[in-house]
């Protein structure tokens, strides 16, 4: 089972990685589980093994989307679904920022606190570089 | 305001003929809602899920002159009124979004008083399956109300006072709170937190109904230690990321002092595994005791018995849809379940299975599920696409009540044809605060191999499926239905009609356009004498949101901030 030392032990086991992605971000972002050592606040916060093997793992807008964005916005954000379709937006970058970090009132809820700067601007970056699905 | 209280109790007492109805709501007066059919004093009507009004003042041969008595308009309807009214003693309360909370006079809709729950508001938006509130539970002098913000509030029942609130859950670390409505077993609230998506683990609490005190806590992801203690069937320790809440309020068996509940899918909600499940994926094993029918004992919390409907849910069907019609046939005690899958389980008092039947025709997530509830031919998909996976993620069912008739001996029911494409991705697991959602796929709703996608509402034998009558409707109808000792089955659409059928027959008698789409309670109830029908409007729920994009029509134009609830009458 592994508690909070195994993931400390394995952060600094895979030093270099971690190093790297600590400075591509500038808080911690909780939606990388188990990659940061300051969030889990107590021994029930331990993670399950798997997430303790994937904890070097860099941020990755595309599991996000499977995780937590896909709900409203389908096939990736390729089709509209509850959400609208993101794939050629015409909101700025700046816009999308913006509305990943404040949301909406009953239409998105705001990520502000669980993904730092750099982790918006590499989903708005996932956002531009859509393509229809088979389009490479 | 104190003359309007004083005035109206007066004359709900004088027109009902009897003092002792301005007694408190108990368990014993629960357990007897059947001999009040002016009252709706429960979530589901009464313990047993039926949903049915004795009232038969308004009935099959005079409902072509029902018309609208009053309505109230309910302030911050983010996501429309999604809540279920309870009527007691000739007052109406109401919950509505961002736990707000009206008393209406049940005769004229005159304000009584009006609740607003202080809420940690930066949560609140930070919250997906949020800000609408479900329904409320009425005992001892309290009206009790879950809240986003994970607390169970009472309030007086008179004066609209905040008497007690306690934290049950800590949502600013688990983002899920409370959206529905609690449960009041003897002297004891029930109730259970969001779940399925989230990296909590589904608790259902039991508290104090008069002191507010948390009593017992059971997990439903993993059970609890010495109670039903079920981590070994979550591999790898997975089981710490969750899912499996209660929330929808289940009913109570008070000849066996059992509480029936039912709980939501595993997270995540689909899994790479494929159909080496039992060793391999996100969650290997069989997942106690998400997607299952629980049974508590309402003092202790101690777990007497469940079944698991879906072992290893890899599709995101809930049992958690919280409606169990307990029926008697033949000197048989049934207990009747429909879950998102699109099948209804039939069980013995005991949980054990009687029979399986299906409501809907498009379903491929299993090829069949045996009357003995073994399921047959599994759909276990690993990571990449697959086309076509019936019933679409929003259910085959709903979380919409249907209603059963001991007059006709039928349950009427919505079931949704509906079909999802979807890409499955290996996920890291989320266990962290505010990790918001937990899904593993990306998806899109598309129509059934059979047609379009639709909805119907059928009459059927609850305990063996067979279908008397059906009615068709071009998108799923998403809110509950009422049927009524005057022969009526009331049917509130998603497109804004409120419709009343002949409940033998399934004829249509009666249509009224509320103007936008119902996605909450309907029920009937007396007030001054007379009999009254109140139904829930208002747009924007989680399965109502992807009717835009997909159905288009009038849902492209339909508001999703606007809730009333509209009270009608005969002349």
């Amino acid at each position: 089972m592994a508690n909070l030392a195994n993931v400390l032990a394995l952060v600094a086991a895979l030093g270099g990685a971690i190093a790297a992605h600590a400075q591509a971000t500038n808080k911690p972002g909780p939606m990388q589980s188990g990659a940061h050592a300051s969030a889990p606040q107590a021994p029930s916060a331990a993670v399950p093994d798997a997430a303790a093997a994937s904890a070097a793992g860099a941020f990755d807008p595309r599991q996000l989307f499977a995780n937590v964005c896909g709900w409203c916005h389908s096939s990736g954000g390729r089709e509209a679904g509850k959400g609208p379709k993101l794939m050629g937006t015409t909101l700025t970058d700046g816009e999308l920022a913006y509305r990943i970090k404040t949301g909406k009132t009953g239409q998105m809820p705001a990520f502000g606190s669980a993904l730092n700067d750099q982790q918006i601007a590499a989903v708005v970056t996932y956002i531009r570089n859509l393509k229809p699905e088979g389009a490479q | 305001m104190k003359f309007r209280l004083s005035a109206m109790a007066v004359a709900a007492i004088l027109a009902a003929g009897c003092g002792s109805l301005a007694a408190d709501v108990t368990s014993d007066r629960l357990l007897k809602a059947d001999s009040e059919p002016g009252n709706w004093m429960t979530y589901h009507g009464n313990y047993q899920s039926w949903h049915y009004s004795g009232l038969s003042e308004i009935n099959a041969g005079n409902v072509k002159g029902l018309r609208e008595a009053w309505s109230h308009v309910a302030s911050r309807s983010v996501r429309g009124l999604q809540s279920y009214p309870l009527a007691v003693d000739g007052v109406l309360y109401y919950s509505g979004s961002y736990n707000q909370v009206w008393a209406l006079d049940g005769a004229t809709g005159e304000v009584l008083w009006q609740y607003k729950q202080k809420l940690n508001e930066d949560l609140v938006a930070k919250q997906t399956h949020s800000p609408y509130n479900r329904g409320i539970a009425i005992g001892y002098g309290n009206i009790y109300m879950g809240t986003l913000d994970g607390k169970l509030a009472a309030i007086d029942m008179k004066t609209g006072k905040l008497v007690w609130e306690t934290k049950l859950v800590n949502s600013e670390k688990l983002t899920v709170g409370f959206t529905g409505a609690p449960l009041l077993v003897k002297d004891k609230v029930i109730i259970g937190a969001q779940g399925g998506e989230w990296p909590d683990r589904g608790p259902i609490f039991g508290v104090d109904a008069k002191t507010g005190k948390q009593l017992w806590r059971f997990y439903t992801a993993g059970g609890e230690e010495n109670n039903g203690d079920a981590r070994n069937t979550w591999l790898n320790n997975s089981w710490r990321t969750g899912g499996g809440g209660g929330w929808m309020p289940g009913g109570y068996d008070a000849e066996t002092n059992t509480v029936w509940w039912g709980t939501a899918n595993p997270a995540p909600l689909y899994d790479w595994s494929g159909p080496d499940y039992k060793t391999k994926g996100a969650r290997p094993g069989d997942n106690l005791y998400t997607t299952s029918v629980i049974l508590l004992d309402p003092d202790s919390g101690k777990l007497k018995g469940y079944h698991q409907e879906l072992p290893h849910d890899a599709w995101d069907f809930d049992s958690a849809t919280g409606e169990f019609v307990m029926i008697e046939r033949d000197g048989k005690k049934y207990t009747v379940h429909p879950s998102k899958s699109g099948f209804v389980w039939v069980y013995d008092r005991n949980a054990k299975v009687q029979n399986v039947w299906r409501l809907i025709k498009n379903i491929n997530f299993v090829q069949d599920i045996k009357p003995d509830g073994t399921l047959v031919g599994r759909r276990d998909m690993t990571e990449g696409k697959h086309k076509s996976l019936c019933p679409f993620i929003a259910g085959g069912m709903s979380w919409n009540m249907g209603s059963y008739n001991p007059k006709t001996g039928m349950l009427y029911k919505v079931g949704n044809e509906w079909c999802m494409d979807l890409e499955i991705k290996k996920t890291t697991p989320i266990l962290e605060p505010m990790a918001q959602l937990n899904i593993g796929a990306d998806f899109n709703i598309i129509n059934p191999p059979d047609g379009k996608a639709r909805g119907h509402v059928s009459a059927r034998d609850p305990i063996t499926g067979a279908m008397k009558w059906e009615i068709q409707f071009p998108e799923p109808p998403l809110a509950s239905l009422l049927s009524t000792g005057g022969n009526l089955l009331f049917v509130p659409d998603a497109r804004g009609w409120l419709r009343a059928y002949d409940a033998t027959s399934g004829s249509e008698l009666w249509n009224h356009n509320n103007g936008q789409g119902h996605n909450g309670g309907i029920i009937s109830y007396q007030a001054k004498g007379k009999q009254y029908v109140a139904v829930m409007t208002g747009w924007g729920g989680l399965a109502g949101d992807d009717y835009a994009e997909f159905f288009k029509g009038t849902f492209a134009q339909m508001p999703k901030d606007s809730g009333i609830i509209k009270v009608f009458a005969l002349p």
